[in-house]
């Protein structure tokens, strides 16, 4: 085999905000990028081209074709349903689905498969061991519907991965990512945070900028199988509400998850996934020694970091109206230079100083 | 925004008080007393003078009878038990745990709780500690007895009270507790974690000591006619997990436990209904409620063997069942005869 070298690249789901950074990361290594979403980018990409093109429906595979991609970045996958459990199945079973058969057979010009997955494929339950190393995902009963789908998804490419010895197929499960638009952040944001009576699962995080990095490494290397990739460490989940500011109140009973998930809803307006409700109560880590050993790469925060980070909003600046691709770029180039200088605290006092 | 802070100071006097603003005057809260500052520095010195006060009692109490009444150092460690609890309590959010979510601080400072049992409730005589390394990784294998596992709890306040270096044990418990809440975030909290072979190895590969009850739940929930009979240590899977993560084997014999809470009879129906491996009627539970938790000041003795040094298989034998078996079975024929030597050594159930 000899070692890939990406030409044309085409990312699926480009305009989330985790594909947007990717496409960032992607632009400068790559001669040609394409993207492809159901929704406008949020940013505009000068290096990039863009296709409305929904997963949904068999497009990719006259896309791929026409294109000549050799590297497909499938980013089109949902993980917090924040649309109803319909859309997110049609999503990620069926889109992978679509794209997995557009990618396949001996006409097909596509030499490299990147797959997002994510820490839920697990689930969470009490006699997993502590730290999940890859080969524990598997079928269960019980997996709530997000996790379903997930196994789905990678059963689905790890058939297509044997079927077509020819493309390299990589499964990246992320860990738990927070901010503002995330269920989870908004959950561990809210000032009074209902809790498992008697459960302080450990959480573990995973940096929005980290998620970028191992998915563009990933599409730029020839790595097989499933990957887990996570922060650092681990925290409690009285910790993350205590340093987001917020007080753990401590009444659901720990049977039913259903009617617990729907009291969280009811109460603070927060629709929380199942497989996020299995979470609060018996936590999930991931072992990344995989991650580690063959990409020679860890996540460089940890997950007190990104807890710490969003607790002091440095996490994520939010970009208004990103209407001209200057404007943005120019944008990301001041909040780069902004945070480069010192604690993010007091710039605008400290440029009235230098004048 | 842009003018020169300093300019203000250039300016005439009159011009400065112009410009400079009516200082806001603070006045203190009328919510709260405000006590004198004599009392308030009575308050501050109040636990000294009572410990003063307490020691007086103490000498002339020692005069009067001729004998301890109001120990002192109990007095000290209540005290010290009390600030380092308050002290736990100050660090809010900031503590580390580790990936098992163990919180060794919060763990010590709980420790001497279970010193009072370990010294004066149960006695605890211990032998062999030094068979216990000082660093480095090894496996604990005990035996299992008591219907609640206050045996797994009295090896890791041994090997940290009676150990010249002291080290925290690292248990294993059955996957059905990390389910259950408190249980799971008090076990969790303590260092657990759960009997998963993948666990196992990850804690000896960070040069842990690890506590493994071969018996599970088929020891704890012994009959008391049954006692100190070693049950099926299982597959073996702990030797297979020792030979692979080259760690040495630690017998270890605990005596005392299986009179702590005598079962006279199992209500098996019940305690399927309820989740439960098993659900223990004896002389106090659950007659007496709460009160039944209380476990029986037995005497205890705790022998910690000679290491069985499996590691020095290669790590491929972890797979030869033959060996896996003989050796499970020299450690269980250890662990019994064990068990055997401390009885006799013993002079009574409770004395």
């Amino acid at each position: 085999m000899t070692p890939h070298v990406p030409g044309r690249v085409l990312i699926t789901g480009v305009s989330n905000p985790l594909g947007a950074e990717v496409a960032r990361r992607l632009a400068t290594r790559v001669p040609w990028l394409f993207g492809c979403d159901v929704d406008d980018p949020v940013s505009a990409l000068e290096e990039m081209d863009f296709v409305h093109a929904d997963t949904r429906q068999s497009v990719i595979g006259k896309l791929v074709r026409q294109l000549k991609i050799d590297t497909v970045v499938h980013l089109a996958v949902m993980v917090d349903a924040p649309r109803g459990e319909r859309v997110t199945h049609e999503t990620n079973v069926i889109g992978t689905m679509n794209v997995l058969t557009g990618c396949a057979g001996p006409s097909s010009p596509v030499r490299r498969l990147v797959v997002k997955s994510s820490q839920a494929v697990y689930g969470a339950r009490p006699d997993y061991p502590s730290l999940l190393s890859e080969d524990v995902a598997g079928f269960s009963p019980t997996a709530t519907s997000v996790s379903r789908d997930l196994i789905e998804l990678e059963l689905l490419a790890h058939d297509f991965a044997v079927r077509n010895p020819a493309c390299r197929v990589a499964r990246m499960r992320l860990g738990y990512r927070i901010s503002r638009e995330t269920m989870l952040g908004r959950y561990l944001s809210l000032p009074l945070a209902p809790t498992f009576a008697g459960f302080d699962p450990r959480l573990q995080l995973l940096h929005e900028e980290d998620a970028a990095d191992a998915i563009a490494a990933a599409a730029l290397g020839t790595q097989e199988g499933p990957f887990n990739v996570a922060g650092d460490g681990v925290i409690l989940l009285s910790q993350a509400i205590a340093i987001m500011g917020g007080q753990p109140l401590p009444i659901l009973p720990p049977v039913g998850l259903g009617l617990s998930r729907l009291a969280i809803r009811s109460t603070t307006g927060v629709n929380l996934p199942g497989h996020l409700v299995e979470l609060l109560m018996h936590g999930s880590v991931l072992d990344c020694s995989r991650l580690a050993t063959e990409f020679g790469w860890l996540p460089a925060h940890s997950s007190r970091a990104v807890m710490d980070g969003f607790a002091f909003g440095l996490s994520e600046e939010p970009i208004e109206s990103p209407s001209p691709p200057q404007e943005y770029e120019l944008q990301v180039y001041l909040q780069r230079r902004r945070r480069g200088e010192g604690n993010g605290h007091g710039t605008a006092s400290s440029l009235a100083l230098s004048r | 925004m842009s003018r020169n802070p300093t300019a203000i100071y250039d300016a005439a006097p009159r011009e400065r008080r112009r410009r400079s603003k009516n200082a806001k005057v603070i006045t203190p809260g009328a919510g709260r007393i405000r006590l004198p500052r004599r009392v308030k520095r009575l308050q501050r010195a109040a636990p000294m003078y009572a410990f003063q006060g307490l020691n007086e009692l103490s000498t002339r109490l020692r005069g009067l009878t001729g004998r301890e009444v109001i120990d002192m150092n109990r007095v000290m460690g209540l005290m010290q038990f009390a600030y380092k609890q308050q002290q736990m309590a100050k660090r809010g959010p900031n503590y580390a745990v580790d990936e098992f979510g163990f919180d060794p601080e919060w763990t010590e400072s709980l420790l001497p709780l279970f010193e009072v049992m370990y010294r004066d409730y149960w006695r605890i005589e211990t032998t062999g500690i030094e068979n216990v390394p000082a660093s480095g990784r090894a496996m604990l294998v005990s035996n299992h007895a008591g219907v609640l596992p206050w045996d797994g709890t009295m090896i890791k306040t041994a090997v940290f009270v009676a150990h010249p270096q002291p080290r925290h044990v690292r248990a294993l418990v059955a996957s059905l507790f990390m389910g259950m809440p408190v249980l799971s975030w008090f076990l969790r909290r303590t260092g657990q974690t759960v009997g998963h072979p993948d666990d196992t190895r990850r804690l000896l590969e960070r040069d842990q000591l690890v506590l493994v009850f071969p018996e599970g739940v088929r020891g704890t929930g012994k009959q008391y006619d049954d006692r100190y009979k070693l049950r099926r240590f299982g597959r073996g899977g702990f030797v297979s997990t020792a030979i692979r993560a080259g760690a040495p084997i630690i017998p270890v014999s605990v005596v005392g436990s299986e009179e702590i809470y005598p079962m006279i009879a199992d209500i098996r129906a019940l305690a399927k209904m309820i989740g439960m491996p098993y659900f223990p009627i004896t002389p106090t539970w659950p007659w007496l409620g709460p009160l039944g938790l209380i476990p029986l000041p037995s005497k205890w003795r705790i022998q910690f063997h000679p290491a069985v040094h499996v590691e020095e298989n290669p790590p491929d034998s972890a797979d030869d069942q033959n060996l896996v078996m003989a050796l499970s079975d020299q450690v269980r024929d250890t662990i019994q005869q064990g068990v055997y030597d401390n009885l006799k050594l013993r002079r009574g159930v409770f004395v």
